[in-house]
């Protein structure tokens, strides 16, 4: 049993008061951990350590989607620069990722635009971008695919009779959805610094998400001892998901330079580059068929979920099967038969960004309940609302939703506080071009099913010096969300110690067992778990002025029972829940889309820390949203065209309106202080909400996403079914 | 290559470099102050920002020429003062900063519009912060920060 | 081995056009861009630069009684917050990029960019400024419309730098100015239109449509203007279709990572309707 001390309440408000047992409530604000070095400019990015001898390198990249690569002419190297491809490579040319099958380096055949072929290493750029002038490089241009046609990942499972229930059904409806590319478009670009240390060390400092991703993807292309590699995270200004699996590539690429050359290297990606050629969210296609009762009740979906994995797939299997568990979104449906396929395309592959697959599949569910309610004429809040899951419920993989749900509460909230109700009467009008929209959704805390305990044993360590000064030791990187403050705060409630009596320092593998990678929205729920049970340990054991260390393993619980192949069981520990309210206003002149308002209501269990979370909140919307209306991203024969900020576009101040966001408290009985997962759910609601509420303005029914004004043009300008 | 004079966070001095060398190179390689940052080299993000005579200019697109007889200030600078220190207590108290990358840049976003304008509208902020691209924080956090900042820091602008 | 010269003032700087060719750069904002090179490395300048940004006898704004005159370098956003600059410029202006680009960005740099997506060109074309090419031989005086003949091209001669910009006063009975960026601050346009018309008594004595991002150049044509003058706005109104159709021959937009050809044409007729419309 988790260490808890708030009760459940009703709710709170942003700057109301909290009724409480009178001990401090854990959730009140802290100051951020590593605010001053931030704010004064003094934090050290990647791209702001400088090292003697430090040699700079770039990628020579594939221009072509598909090649046989025939011949490469280098010219002759002046002293002291280098190339660096897949023959320098010790032991393995395959980047340690999920699915093992992502080259360090291209050897006969490249597969995208922009394929690492080697790298040019050496003290001056202006000398390595002469030298990549003169390199010639002879291709035999293949046809590339670019359609949904090689299916190289599938997954399936069932629940209950599905057969039945589409065989003859009241009334049969089937929609497509599509969704886009979305960069993560982090404002520190990639980068890494990697240099030789003593006895055939390399250590690699980088904008990283996953230390130990990047050791022990290192280590296997290396082939070298455990004690051979180390990573260290300096601050890292944005993520997303974007900084999961890609670094390992660069990380790979380095160790082999560094292991050649001697020497320190540094390889930060430019802004095109980085757009260009780094993992971004999977464009999906979405088949729905939805059979309907007499009864207008829902009593079976058939789906397919298409996911663009680009060249390679690396994660991407587990993106589908987030996408294909998301399938119910905050509904129970008796009946499902959900299919899906990875399809390998001849473009950048893609990979992890927050939410990992939910977005896709939440976009195409909330579409999906709203336009069949439209079709059968009957008000689609009350039919969402007769669908809505309750404690008790199995859920899509015939888990269960064993702990309180309180989404009633929760939507009832958000109706409230942006006047929902009204509004959508009130915009009912076609020559006002208002739209209000509303998205339920959840999202599953941790990694999906057995992950925790088959591809992470996450460790936790706590030391504790002489001075008694305790120190946190886990290999969570604070990107931005809070990860330093919010993990260092359970430590110190749980010691009942002051704050400054302990230490949370930037990740360093040598000195950091490994907690598993900063995803999944794993890390308060899980890190943060074993931290509290560890302190709780120390407390309980504490010898005043000696040494100690304490460390804590995941055991995965019991009752988490789940069948990896046919996709049956408990996905997750836990559900957190979100209610995402946008209004608009589209401009039938220019058809576009001005947001509002925004409004949401939260269930993550507890929020360690509030501002924290209404952090989370404010910018997953932000993202969320944007994937619905406003970011665009395309490839044209396998050539990516949005690759700089200004043409990539995401929102500016001036886009965003005010946002107001409620945490309402359900605290999760095995969760640190009742504390469920937050990072990825403030994101997966934001897209269905806007798009429901362009519906709205617009009086035509939106399929895809980003809905942009040239596809609302065409939508009010034909007739479309 | 040139001599090129200016004030830099309030000290003088004199740079024999290739005058079109971007003044973000020149602060970041040159003279070791890394608070500005390159985020996008175009001109978009604002992480670059500085100040010039009061002004905020993205410095990744400003050759060193163009800073002939002016005053720049980066965040190193800017930090020494009275106003850095009630926009960054603002900016703790509102959580208006998360991975801070963005955040120099929006610290001399904040200077450029309250030294013009020290009682801003929410608009105008938003505005004011318009070239500055944040991804973590969707910006209300920032606003309130700089709105916190304009009020506490009564007689400061 | 390129030069890179800093002119201590406007006489200094004609002199060395004169003496050598150079490329002009005032901000930078856009050549610093469009040459830019790896990071750390300076820009690709391969001509000698003049760099006339700091010209600050060419920062000024001078009302007369029946012109405004604008110094070449005064900064975008110092023309924001002057009280002679005529309002339509000023909304263009907020519109433009950001605060940052602002503060080093000048007319004078957009003209000699001439970008097709231009926004501050807009309003030069419908207020009919002249822009005055500075020479050490003489001032010449040309419309903007002459200035800029294609997609970054200008008849700027190699001696010649943009010293000026006259705007004549006009009152109008309505303005509008709309710009269609991919979002609400720092966008280039896809489509751009600015629209002026003078009423009296019911008649119609002054009638402008200016388009960007549309074109090769602003689109500005004074003949199919020249058809509506005199109307009553009754006609002029009633005549809709037929002013749409005039302008949809001129109307040639592209296909490019910002949006479609369709879309630029439809909303660019839209605007010209709506403003009609609303007169």
């Amino acid at each position: 049993m988790w260490f808890m001390r708030c009760q459940v309440s009703c709710g709170r408000y942003r700057d109301g008061v909290k009724e409480c047992d009178g001990m401090r409530d854990i959730s009140q604000s802290i100051p951020n951990e590593d605010h001053v070095e931030k704010v004064s400019g003094k934090s050290l990015y990647v791209s702001d350590i400088k090292m003697d001898h430090l040699l700079y390198a770039k990628t020579v990249r594939s221009i072509h989607p598909k090649a046989k690569i025939i011949n490469i002419e280098i010219p002759e190297l002046p002293k002291d620069y280098f190339i660096i491809d897949y023959k320098d490579i010790p032991a393995n040319n395959y980047v340690k990722m999920i699915f093992d099958d992502w080259p360090v380096f291209a050897e006969k055949t490249v597969n995208y635009i922009g394929e690492p072929i080697m790298l040019v290493i050496g003290k001056n750029k202006q000398t390595i971008n002469e030298i990549i002038d003169q390199i010639r490089i002879e291709y035999k241009v293949l046809k590339p695919i670019f359609e949904y046609k090689t299916s190289v990942v599938h997954k399936e499972f069932k629940k209950g009779n599905p057969k039945q229930a589409l065989l003859k059904p009241f009334k049969k409806i089937s929609f497509i959805y599509e969704t886009g590319y979305q960069e993560q478009a982090y404002i520190e670009p990639q980068g890494f610094i990697a240099y030789p240390e003593e006895d055939e060390k390399i250590t690699l400092i980088g904008s990283i998400q996953c230390p130990y991703y990047v050791k022990n993807a290192v280590l296997n292309t290396m082939g070298c001892a455990e004690d051979k590699v180390r990573v260290i995270q300096p601050s890292v200004g944005g993520a997303f998901g974007g900084k999961e699996e890609y670094p390992s590539i660069m990380a790979c690429q380095l160790a082999v330079a560094v292991k050649k050359i001697g020497k320190p290297i540094k390889m930060i990606f430019e802004r095109e580059e980085d757009m260009t050629v780094t993992t971004k969210r999977h464009p999906s296609k979405i088949r729905l068929t939805a059979a309907i009762d007499a009864n207008h009740r829902i009593q079976g979906v058939k789906a397919h979920v298409s996911l663009d994995s680009g060249a390679y797939i690396g994660l991407s299997g587990v993106v589908l099967a987030r996408a294909m568990i998301a399938s119910t979104s905050a509904y129970t449906i008796e009946n499902l038969d959900i299919s899906g396929d990875v399809y390998s395309t001849n473009t950048v592959p893609n990979g992890a960004f927050r939410g990992f697959g939910a977005p896709q599949m939440i976009f195409a569910i909330e579409m999906m309940v709203h336009h069949i309610a439209k079709k059968l004429n009957i008000d689609p809040f009350q039919f969402r609302m007769a669908h809505l899951a309750k404690q008790g419920d199995l859920t899509s993989t015939n888990g269960l939703f064993r702990d309180p749900i309180i989404m009633e509460k929760m939507i009832q909230k958000a109706t409230e506080i942006s006047h929902y109700h009204e509004k959508v009467k009130e915009y009912q009008d076609p020559n006002i071009y208002k739209g209000i929209g509303m998205s339920w959704f959840l999202h599953g805390c941790g990694f999906t099913g057995s992950g925790e305990s088959t591809h992470i044993n996450a460790k936790v360590k706590l030391k504790k010096d002489k001075n008694n000064q305790v120190y946190v030791l886990v290999a969570a990187v604070d990107m931005g969300q809070g990860a330093k403050t919010a993990l260092k705060k359970i430590v110190v409630e749980t010691l009942k110690c002051p704050p400054h009596q302990v230490t949370f320092d930037n990740p360093d593998t040598d000195f950091v067992p490994d907690s598993g990678p900063t995803v999944a929205s794993r890390t308060i729920m899980i890190v943060g778990g074993l931290l509290a049970r560890a302190a709780l340990k120390l407390k309980n054991t504490w010898k005043p002025d000696q040494e100690m260390e304490v460390l804590e393993q995941y055991q995965q619980p019991e009752y988490i029972k789940w069948d990896e192949d046919l996709m049956i069981g408990d996905a997750y520990p836990a559900y957190s829940w979100g209610v995402n309210v946008v209004e608009v206003e589209v401009s039938p002149v220019t058809y576009q889309t001005k947001v509002k308002g925004i409004w949401s209501v939260y269930d993550v269990g507890k929020a360690i820390d509030e501002r924290m979370v209404l952090g989370q909140a404010d910018g997953g919307i932000a993202q969320g949203v944007a994937y619905g209306y406003l970011e665009v991203m395309k490839h044209e024969q396998g050539k990516i065209k949005q690759k700089t900020m200004t043409d990539y576009i995401i929102p500016t101040s001036v886009d965003m309106p005010k946002t107001e966001t409620v945490i309402f408290e359900n605290p999760y009985v095995f969760g640190p202080y009742g504390a469920k997962g937050v990072g990825e759910l403030t994101l997966v609601g934001g897209a269905p909400a806007v798009a429901l509420a362009i519906e709205q303005a617009i009086g035509k029914k939106i399929h895809e996403i980003p809905a942009t004004p040239e596809y609302l043009m065409e939508l009010i300008n034909h007739e479309y079914d | 290559m040139s001599m090129i004079k200016f004030t830099l966070n309030e000290k003088e001095i004199e740079l024999n470099l290739d005058p079109s060398t971007r003044l973000l190179d020149v602060l970041r390689n040159h003279l070791n102050l890394t608070g500005p940052k390159e985020g996008c080299g175009e001109g978009e993000c604002g992480a670059c920002a500085v100040l010039l005579d009061g002004h905020i200019v993205h410095s990744c697109c400003l050759p060193l020429a163009n800073v002939q007889g002016k005053e720049i200030m980066t965040i190193e600078g800017f930090s020494e003062t009275k106003r850095y220190q009630t926009l960054a207590d603002a900016m703790l108290e509102e959580g208006g900063s998360q991975c801070g990358i963005c955040t120099p840049g929006m610290m001399i976003a904040a200077e450029s519009l309250l030294n013009q304008n020290p009682k801003p509208t929410e608009d105008e902020i938003r505005i004011g912060i318009s070239g500055n691209l944040c991804r973590c924080t969707g910006y209300n956090m920032i606003v309130k920060a700089i709105q916190t900042a304009s009020k506490k820091g009564d007689g400061l602008w | 081995m390129v030069k890179h010269t800093i002119p201590k003032n406007l006489q200094e700087a004609l002199n060395y056009l004169y003496e050598s060719s150079y490329h002009v750069i005032a901000g930078g904002t856009d050549l610093m861009i469009q040459k830019r090179n790896t990071a750390e490395l300076p820009p690709l300048f391969n001509s000698n630069m003049l760099y006339v940004f700091n010209l600050e006898e060419l920062k000024y704004v001078i009302k007369e009684e029946n012109q405004i005159r604008i110094g070449a370098m005064t900064s975008l956003e110092t023309l924001l917050h002057h009280p002679d600059i005529p309002q339509l410029l000023k909304d263009v202006i907020k519109e433009m990029a950001s605060p940052g680009i602002r503060n080093v960005a000048t007319l004078a740099g957009n003209i000699g960019n001439a970008s097709p997506a231009g926004d501050s060109l807009v309003p030069l074309y419908l207020l009919d400024a002249i822009i005055v090419l500075a020479s050490i031989y003489q001032n010449r005086y040309l419309p903007i419309e002459k200035v800029i003949i294609g997609p970054r091209k200008t008849v700027i001669q190699p001696n010649e730098l943009i010293k000026e910009i006259i705007i004549p006063n006009h009152d109008f009975s309505k303005v509008s100015w709309v710009k269609v960026g991919g979002r609400q601050a720092d966008a280039i346009s896809k489509v751009s239109f600015a629209g002026a018309v003078t009423i009296d008594d019911d008649i119609i004595t002054d009638f402008r449509i200016a388009l960007g991002a549309v074109y090769m150049t602003v689109i500005r044509n004074r003949n199919i203007e020249k058809l509506y003058k005199t109307m009553s706005v009754e006609q002029f109104k009633g005549d809709i279709n037929s002013i749409l159709s005039h302008y949809k021959d001129l109307i040639k937009p592209i296909d490019d990572q910002r949006s479609n050809k369709i879309y630029r044409q439809k909303v660019a007729l839209n605007l010209i309707e709506d403003f009609i419309k609303n007169i």
